[in-house]
């Protein structure tokens, strides 16, 4: 038999393979789960791609996890659907993708690696009563503008300051007080000068003086005269605030022009608990300790993530961290609401009570949007590791302060 | 401000029909998009007043539209001014600004590069000093409380922000040929064109030249206020960064310098051109960047004049060469 097959039969055949598979299709989709969409609105381009990117990466592995072990029950078994969009580093492109992710109809979102660009998208959501729950912004004015679709989970400038000196304080003190004096460097944009500005304040009220504060732009490359000037001014500790690729560079200046100091102490540092300048630098990178966004190693889930990331080959930063556990939040939102209706999750977020998380908090409770459960902790760079050293009930390792003099 | 050939009229047609179409698409996507294309299109107006008209090219309009910006939030977040009188301040502080700029670089007779480098300092200067001080809100940048009303000039409705744009550029639009076929206009031309030669006709041409910076600051003043009551947040990166200044340049040059209609159509392209990549290439990005910058390599190469000077040559109306929309 033969078989032969004209443009008029090809054409009739199409035809009724395309009617036959869209007849077919529904009963496919009936027997598929029930998809939630979750925006992730990150810098995925631009100066800050690179945090961007792994908190892109972050909030894969958590709806990962989520839906290899069911998804969201209350919803028939629900999958998590990423819509990823990019931020390009720039706010009005962050508010302006909020459009987009309103459209794609995510039920909330997470995000933004940088308090100006969550300003931005956070105020543009508002509009569209879209829930943002914040991997990263520290900046205070994110929670004070009585916006209800804003969701913190992690802490703020002020809370990590706080604690920060409060832990340095506590260092300082069970070494018997040999840190006098400190140097700032910073970076001289919105991050780094509103960090030295309150390191000035305060860290005197402390008994510490600060006796050189240098300011350098971003990006920076020759850090000699920094190191120069931190060695001149006989600081006992270093107390920086600038980006990954400066820290890195100011530390092996540091290094090169042998400043002999207590420790480098930073506050949500750029570098200091980034396993990229453990893994490059290891030797200037000893015992830099930092107060920073950080898991808790020793959940399962926080371990099994860290497998994960290993396995991808990508590196292990606070950044995957925190937006692990804010798709987390999400996810547990959506367990307890049952619905996709976005004022609804507005309401469930706003009496979360979360505590499930991969990061060292306690329950999830906003106060005007923020978690007031959240804490930064203490991690020092040892050996090839970052372990955490403070406080001490989640703590892989005891703190070496002031670090051992080398010679 | 009408177009002089066939090919003028269709590229001004298509941008309008683009734009005009917006009101029948569902998705606020694309008039999202829009809105943040037409803010960088009043700009970028500004620009070709300075660049365009009197061949004074700026790498530092971001000054200006920075201090619109800034002068606007301060009045309204600091001192609580009503957002209209903010509005208006704006726009004067941007124009004080390119005034300030422009006397002091023309009364050292800066030219070319000289100049540009000089406002490419003071973006760098100001943004500097924006980070600094407490007024600026420091590092932190300034923010306007969300309260839409007509008072605060804050907009729920996509379309209500859209349509005042529209109206403002082309209000914009209307000022630059009102100045261009201007006794002013004439002058500021001539100026680009040889100065000595029209310093010898009596035209006090450092003059002219402030007066050119003043407008231009102006409508960068405006520009940049116009973003702050859209994105409701500034910062010294977002409104002193370079980002602005190459942005502003960028669309007179790829639509056509010295032309009404260019630095709209150029920006509007240039803008399509990126977002169009970005749908066609969403699981890479970053690519939509290097399609970008591949067809903006190519059009300065292939057309010095822009998009305005190539479509000049197709089906021309009149004979009158030198005369582009």
């Amino acid at each position: 038999m033969t078989f032969t097959l004209n443009r008029r039969g090809l054409l009739k055949a199409t035809g009724a393979a395309a009617l036959v598979s869209g007849l077919s299709m529904p009963s496919i989709l009936r027997a598929q789960a029930q998809t939630v969409k979750i925006g992730v609105l990150e810098p995925l381009t631009g100066n800050l791609a690179y945090n961007g990117t792994q908190c892109a990466a972050g909030a894969k592995f958590a709806a990962d996890a989520i839906n290899a072990a069911g998804g969201i029950k209350s919803m028939g078994g629900a999958q998590i659907e990423l819509v990823v969009v990019d931020a390009q580093s720039r706010p009005e492109i962050a508010a302006s993708a909020v459009d987009t992710l309103a459209e794609a109809g995510v039920v909330a979102f997470t995000g933004a690696s940088a308090s100006a660009l969550g300003l931005a998208s956070s105020q543009a959501a508002a509009k569209y009563d879209l829930a943002q729950v914040f991997s990263i912004g520290t900046a205070e004015t994110i929670v004070e503008r009585g916006l209800p679709n804003v969701f913190r989970f992690t802490p703020g400038v002020n809370k990590c300051t706080s604690v920060a000196l409060e832990n340095l304080k506590q260092l300082n003190a069970a070494a018997g007080n040999p840190v006098k004096t400190a140097a700032i460097v910073h970076e001289d944009g919105p991050f780094g000068s509103n960090m030295a500005k309150i390191m000035a304040e305060q860290l005197p009220q402390q008994g510490i003086e600060v006796v050189e504060t240098i300011s350098h732009p971003t990006p920076h490359r020759d850090f000699n005269n920094i190191a120069l000037r931190v060695k001149a001014s006989g600081a006992n500790i270093l107390i920086p605030s600038n980006y990954l690729n400066e820290y890195t560079l100011m530390a092996r200046a540091l290094r090169q022009q042998r400043a002999e100091l207590m420790a480098i102490y930073s506050i949500l540092g750029g570098a200091a608990s980034n396993i990229k300048f453990v893994r490059e630098n290891n030797d200037v990178a000893q015992y830099v300790m930092d107060c920073n966004h950080w898991y808790d190693p020793n959940k399962p889930e926080s371990q099994a993530l860290a497998a994960s990331v290993a396995e991808a080959g990508l590196d292990l930063t606070y950044d995957v961290m925190v937006s692990y556990a804010t798709i987390q939040v999400i996810a547990d939102a959506l367990e307890r609401g049952a619905s996709t209706d976005r004022k609804a999750m507005i309401e469930t977020l706003a009496a979360s009570t979360f505590d499930g998380s991969i990061m060292p908090y306690g329950p999830t409770k906003f106060v005007n949007g923020d978690n007031v459960n959240s804490q930064p902790v203490n991690t020092q760079i040892r050996g090839d590791k970052i372990e955490l050293v403070f406080p001490e009930e989640y703590a892989t390792a005891e703190p070496v302060f002031p670090v051992p003099q080398e010679g | 401000m009408k177009p002089q050939s066939m090919g003028q009229a269709v590229l001004i047609a298509l941008a309008l029909i683009y734009l005009a179409s917006l009101y029948f698409m569902s998705s606020p996507v694309w008039m999202g998009f829009t809105i943040n294309a037409l803010i960088v299109a009043v700009v970028a107006l500004a620009w070709n007043i300075t660049g365009g008209f009197g061949g004074m090219a700026s790498f530092g309009h971001a000054a200006m539209y920075g201090t619109g910006a800034y002068a606007s939030a301060i009045l309204q977040v600091q001192y609580g001014i009503n957002a209209w009188i903010a509005f208006g301040a704006g726009i004067v502080a941007g124009a004080a600004m390119g005034a300030f700029i422009g006397a002091l670089a023309f009364r050292y007779g800066l030219k070319g590069s000289y100049f540009a480098l000089v406002t490419l300092a003071f973006a760098e200067v100001l943004r500097i000093c924006a980070s600094s001080f407490a007024i600026t809100g420091g590092g932190s940048g300034l923010q306007l409380r969300l309260e839409p009303g007509l008072s605060t000039l804050q907009f729920n409705d996509r379309a209500v922000v859209y349509t005042i744009l529209l109206v403002i550029v082309a209000l914009v639009m209307a000022l630059t040929a009102w100045l261009k076929y201007s006794r002013f206009g004439a002058y500021l031309i001539a100026v680009r064109e040889n100065e000595d030669a029209a310093r010898a006709l009596g035209i006090d041409t450092y003059r002219i030249k402030v007066k050119a910076m003043a407008i231009s600051g102006a409508f960068a003043g405006l520009a940049g206020v116009l973003y702050l009551q859209v994105w409701l947040f500034i910062d010294s990166a977002v409104v002193y960064g370079s980002a602005v200044s190459i942005e502003a340049l960028i669309g007179p040059i790829i639509g056509g310098a010295g032309t009404v209609w260019g630095p709209l159509i150029g920006t509007l392209g240039l803008h399509l051109l990126g977002e169009g990549a970005k749908h066609l290439l969403h699981n890479a990005p970053g690519l939509n960047f290097v399609l970008y910058a591949v067809v903006l390599i190519c059009a300065l190469r292939f057309l010095p004049q822009g998009l305005m000077g190539l479509a000049a040559r197709i089906g021309t109306f009149r004979k009158k060469e030198n005369d582009n929309a």
